[in-house]
């Protein structure tokens, strides 16, 4: 491909698909004198669900803490829903509200129950009466499809039960956005399917997603864009169909040659 | 959608900045500290001049003017600092004694513990269970009281002698104050077999290092301990022949009141009571940290020296001691510093350690202030001591990684 | 291929020879052990049975069993102590069962097994402080120590109603607690002076609490809190100035009544203090961090004994002239900041070694740091280190005995009285140090292993 066609394909690829929900433009992070984001330019739209892969170490996980602040960007300017993200403490706050995380190793809190670690939030932060909270959490325990297990304690589900108990808690706060660190890796294989089918049927009701993760599969069904980072830079952008079958760049090649 | 737009190279408002927070939280907690401070240091100054009692520490060059107890050498004319020294001393020596005693009795109690002999393990559980749950200073008191001052003795006799038989000596003594034991003294020529002494030691280190050679290159076993030793008690049976009876043994002999004696090795009632009660009680708690540490000795280990056929005095002297050392050695540490610090439970009993000295001192009207600034200055730095060796040995026993 | 049955497992039972032989004399070494043990053990046992029923001089304990109680408390004031024991077992009994109820709910609904108490259970629980009641009541001249211990007992019972409160109404259980702890501690000391803030400040948490102020915004709900605040306040204050009641100042109190509430109210005071100092030390503001290191570290690094000297004779100095706080309200504030930084070393412990996703999680789902604090990280440390704050508490009540050092007449202090009468005064001093040890021993052997059993729950449990 000419450089001209191929930059623009590239910008045409880091333009959102409709209005951008957010926008990540010349982001910077640093760890002491390592950089673990260089120069970082994406915008994701409303509806629009990204998969981002890499090798360990590329940047990824920084990058998705950066967006809800659990990581400080050193340069660059990160739009959370028209909030930027900066030292001012009220701003990180609404756009933590706005954004759900649901983490590798599922952080459910184990000296509550289910229905306790769902409703903390919706009634400490938005400060819903505990009967509206309790059958919001009800309601987001019947979309990842385990209500029976709402006083039981953490300890007592499995991974995969967890991971989906840890998903509704991030729902029942309506998030934007929801961000997701390598929602499987922790998992046992025959608990991974149960939790991508949560995903997958949140990516087709319209839940705008960012995604980590290694799960090709989920990747080509419900990606909107597929963004590959490596040493903290973003390679290269493109639609499920396009990156898995024809690559551009030679470390893309490269990484899906040993994964694929 | 545009709600709070910001640019982020616009500053927030100085409430809800960040970094403004930080600032203004430290700032607020050091002045109030510094405020509380001030109060009371001023306080302090005030009701000093007011009452006329001093702050410095010029009381450290005046005269003792009283007498330490069972100290008859101090003259209670040397200056103040001079009886500081002499507290630190007594602490010191307490300690240490207390510190050998726990750990003797402590590691012998803590093995005893894990034993397969019934009556070893219930016993020794019973002794942890005892000791442990009860303050340390009422054993220091009933030593010093219920032993010593208002024990048997009064009731039997002034003074309990076990003598040798035959002889006209005593092997031990018990009075209302004191023990006693034989000792060695100078007959003539005790600096030179001193000499011995240490010949015999430099020798005993060369068996031991050829002994140890011969096992790496022949295989045979090296009895290296005993070798040592045999050398060392010959060269000093040689020593001793050779010199001329270079010492004698002093047995002891009860002076004329029938409380302190006048030869032998003479042990005062109160440093039993505080080295002997302290070493016993925190033997409990080294037991317990013994056992703790072998327990936590994972059983794969002890599955791993099985299955190699090593025996079991070979599983723990080479494979579970040497971890579980690692284990304990912190918190062994840990419990020397609190013996140190128990040692100053000795203002009850008599025994002249820092503590009661300085009670003793503020008691004969030396200013209360900087005598007990003083006195917790002389534990502080046992402390910084005590945590320091415990710093370097914890990096040097790290296990690579 | 055919199934293997089950069979029943293999019989194996030791008949007393072979466990004599097995656990006695497995070998040369440990026979050699039990042989020099055994007689030991016989001569050491007959020498104490020997001592404490036949040579003992008892009747020291006996003649002045109500010195080593309450020491030198006012004997026609008896009552209050007898008031205030009830008071207590009462609160014990309502503040055991409430906190039994509310778990067992919580057990029933997550479908965990609930367990139950049996009566057995809870004398083989706490069998040494039985054997120390049973003890006293050997030595009790009178009928009034049995008079109280039933009383007690059936105060307690009393209490343990509370199980039939509604989950809805546990929050009264609580409240029930509060009053009756106060109440017990008022009725020794009196209503004079400022106590009535203490009570006022339980009142208030309990109605914090307890009224539902969710769904308002901030300013409602602060204006809420203050106006309840201010209504506890005043509740509190006009119910002790219409009931005046005259009473005991600890400054009187003695004995093991004394050394039982210098242990509770130092406990008390010390456990926020040392939360704010290990919050603070790991804090990553510097100035707070350096503050609380440098005191933490300075407290631990001297004994006890220099605290209470400091206490003794500094505090006078540092505070403005004329005020003269008592003795014994100098050696609770130096046990209690002694204390204080041995359980923020205990609490910061705690906090390290909570995963930090459990933090990450809280931020991220929008909770503000206190809020996350409150609900999210502290109960799981706290609940964590447990044990260990418990061994810290046994040390505290153990170095109550200091106080002797103090001239203080705390339950070993007050031996002094005892062997001042004429009667005892160079006798029987075995014999109250083996009282007074067996005492200590009885409360401290019994918490620990509530210690230990605790312990061995949370391993188990979630």
């Amino acid at each position: 491909m000419s450089n001209e066609s191929s930059t623009q394909a590239y910008a045409d690829a880091t333009r959102a698909k409709g209005d951008a929900l957010i926008e990540v433009s010349g982001v910077d992070k640093y760890f002491g004198d390592f950089q673990a984001l260089k120069d970082i330019n994406i915008n994701v739209g409303i509806r629009e669900v990204v998969v981002v892969i890499g090798p360990s170490g590329s940047g990824k996980s920084t990058l998705i803490r950066c967006i809800n602040r659990l990581e400080k960007h050193d340069r660059g300017t990160i739009v959370v829903d028209g909030i930027a993200l900066s030292e001012d403490i009220r701003n990180i706050q609404e756009v933590r509200r706005e954004t759900g995380m649901v983490f590798q190793q599922f952080n459910l809190f184990p000296h509550l129950t289910v229905i306790e670690n769902i409703t903390l939030a919706p009634r400490e932060v938005r400060r819903l009466p505990k009967r509206e909270a309790e059958s919001l959490a009800m309601e987001m325990l019947e979309r990842v499809k385990i209500p029976e297990q709402a006083h039981k304690y953490p300890g007592q589900l499995s991974g995969g039960q967890q991971q989906r108990v840890a998903i509704a808690r991030s729902l029942a706060m309506k998030p934007k956005v929801m961000l997701f660190d390598e929602p499987t890796s922790a998992l046992d294989p025959e608990m991974i399917k149960e939790v991508l089918d949560v995903m997958v049927e949140l990516a087709e009701g319209g839940m705008t997603m960012i995604v980590v993760t290694h799960e090709m599969g989920f990747a080509r069904a419900v990606a909107d864009r597929v963004v590959f980072m490596s040493d903290g830079q973003i390679v290269e952008v493109g639609t499920p169909e396009h990156f898995f079958t024809d690559p551009r760049e030679d470390r893309t090649k490269l990484f899906l040659s040993q994964i694929l | 959608m545009t709600s709070q737009q910001s640019d982020s190279r616009v500053r927030p408002p100085f409430w809800r900045d960040a970094r403004v927070l930080r600032v203004v939280g430290q700032v607020i907690a050091v002045v109030v500290v510094f405020l509380l401070l001030r109060w009371l240091f001023a306080n302090l100054v005030d009701n000093s001049r007011r009452t006329g009692i001093s702050l410095d520490f010029g009381f450290l060059n005046r005269p003792t003017q009283f007498q330490i107890p069972n100290h008859d050498e101090f003259d209670p004319r040397s200056p103040v600092w001079q009886m500081v020294l002499v507290g630190v001393k007594n602490t010191l020596l307490a300690s240490v004694f207390g510190v050998i005693l726990a750990a003797v009795v402590g590691l012998v109690v803590g093995i005893a513990r894990l034993s397969k002999n019934w009556l070893a393990a219930k016993l020794a559980a019973a002794y942890v269970e005892f000791f442990r749950n009860i303050p340390p200073l009422v054993i220091i008191v009933f030593f010093a009281f219920a032993v010593f001052l208002y024990g048997p003795l009064p009731n039997l006799r002034e003074s309990i002698e076990i003598g040798f038989p035959g002889t006209d000596h005593n092997v031990f003594v018990l009075s209302l104050e004191q023990w006693g034991m034989p000792s060695l003294a100078d007959a003539g020529n005790l600096a030179a077999f001193g000499l011995f002494l240490a010949f015999g030691l430099v020798i005993a280190v060369l068996v031991w290092r050829w002994r140890t050679r011969v096992n790496d290159q022949t295989g045979a076993p090296h009895h290296r301990v005993l070798w040592a030793l045999g050398v060392l008690a010959v060269l000093l049976l040689v020593g001793y022949v050779v010199l001329g009876e270079p010492f004698r043994i002093t047995w002891p002999t009860l002076g004329e009141n029938r409380r302190r004696l006048v030869d032998g090795f003479a042990i005062n009632a109160g440093f039993i009571s505080v080295a002997g009660a302290l070493g016993l009680y925190t033997a409990s708690h080294v037991a317990e940290i013994v056992r703790g540490s072998i327990l936590a000795i994972s059983t794969g280990q002890s599955e791993a020296a099985n299955a190699l056929a090593l025996n079991g005095f070979q599983r723990y002297r080479f494979v579970i001691l040497p971890q579980a050392l690692r284990i304990a050695l912190p918190p062994l540490i840990n419990q020397c510093l609190n013996l140190v610090k128990n040692t100053s439970l000795a203002a009850a009993v008599g025994y002249s350690e820092i503590t009661n000295l300085t009670q003793a001192s503020i008691g004969n009207g030396r200013p209360a202030v900087p005598s007990i600034v003083i006195l917790m200055g002389v534990y502080l730095s046992f402390s910084l001591i005590i945590s320091f060796m415990l710093n370097v040995v914890n990096r040097r026993m790290q296990l690579a990684t | 291929m055919t199934a293997v049955e089950n069979r029943p497992a293999p019989v194996l039972s030791t008949t007393p020879v072979e466990w004599v032989r097995e656990r006695l004399f497995p070998n040369v070494a440990s026979s050699i052990v039990t042989l020099l043990l055994l007689p030991v053990l016989i001569y050491v046992g007959y020498r104490a049975v020997l001592f404490v029923a036949v040579n003992g001089r008892w009747e020291v304990v006996t003649r002045n069993l109500t010195l080593f109680m309450q020491g030198t408390f006012p004997r026609d004031e008896q009552w209050r102590i007898v008031a205030q024991i009830m008071c207590m077992a009462f609160a014990l009994g309502v503040g055991a069962s409430t906190a039994a109820s509310a778990a067992a709910d919580r057990a029933r609904e997550a479908g965990l097994p609930v367990a139950r108490q049996q009566p057995l259970e809870v004398v083989r629980r706490f069998w040494p402080l039985i054997a120390f009641v049973l003890v006293l009541l050997y030595f009790a001249s009178t009928v009034t120590p049995w008079l109280v211990v039933l009383g007690t007992l059936a105060l307690f019972l009393l209490g343990t109603a509370a199980r039939f409160l509604t989950a809805s109404f546990r929050n009264v259980g609580w409240l029930l607690m509060a009053l009756s702890v106060i109440a017990g501690f008022q009725v020794v000391s009196g209503t004079t002076g400022r106590s009535w803030v203490a009570a006022a400040v339980v009142v208030l948490i309990a109605l914090w609490t307890s009224v539902g102020l969710e769904g308002l915004d901030r300013l409602p709900r602060l204006a809420a809190r203050v106006g309840l605040s201010v209504l506890a306040a005043a509740i509190v204050f006009g119910v002790y100035t219409l009931i005046p009641l005259s009473g005991v100042g600890w400054d009187r109190w003695s004995g093991l009544h004394l050394t039982l509430w210098v242990s509770a109210l130092a406990i008390v005071l010390s456990f926020p203090l040392g939360l704010l100092l290990a919050l603070a030390r790991r804090s990553t503001l510097p100035a707070l961090r350096m503050l609380s290191t440098g005191y933490i570290e300075l407290i631990r690094g001297v004994p006890l004994i220099t605290l209470l000297f400091m206490g003794q004779y500094i505090l006078g100095f540092m505070l403005p002239a004329g005020s003269n706080p008592s003795s014994i309200t100098r050696a609770i504030a130096a046990i209690t900041l002694f204390t204080a930084a041995y359980v923020a070393e205990i609490v910061r412990g705690g906090l390290q070694s909570l995963p930090y996703g459990q933090t990450e999680a809280a931020q991220a789902l929008g909770l503000p740091p206190a809020k996350s604090m409150r609900l999210i990280i502290l109960p799981q440390a706290l609940r964590a280190v447990i044990p260990a704050m418990v061994g810290q508490f046994i040390s505290l009540f153990k170095d109550t005995s200091l106080l002797y050092i103090l001239a203080i007449n705390e339950f070993l202090g007050v031996r002094s009285l005892v062997h001042a009468q004429p009667d005892f005064r160079s006798v029987a001093h075995a014999e109250t140090l083996v009282f007074v040890a067996f005492g200590y021993w009885a409360f401290a052997y019994a918490m620990s292993r509530e210690s230990q059993r605790l312990e061995r729950r949370l391993r188990v449990g979630i």
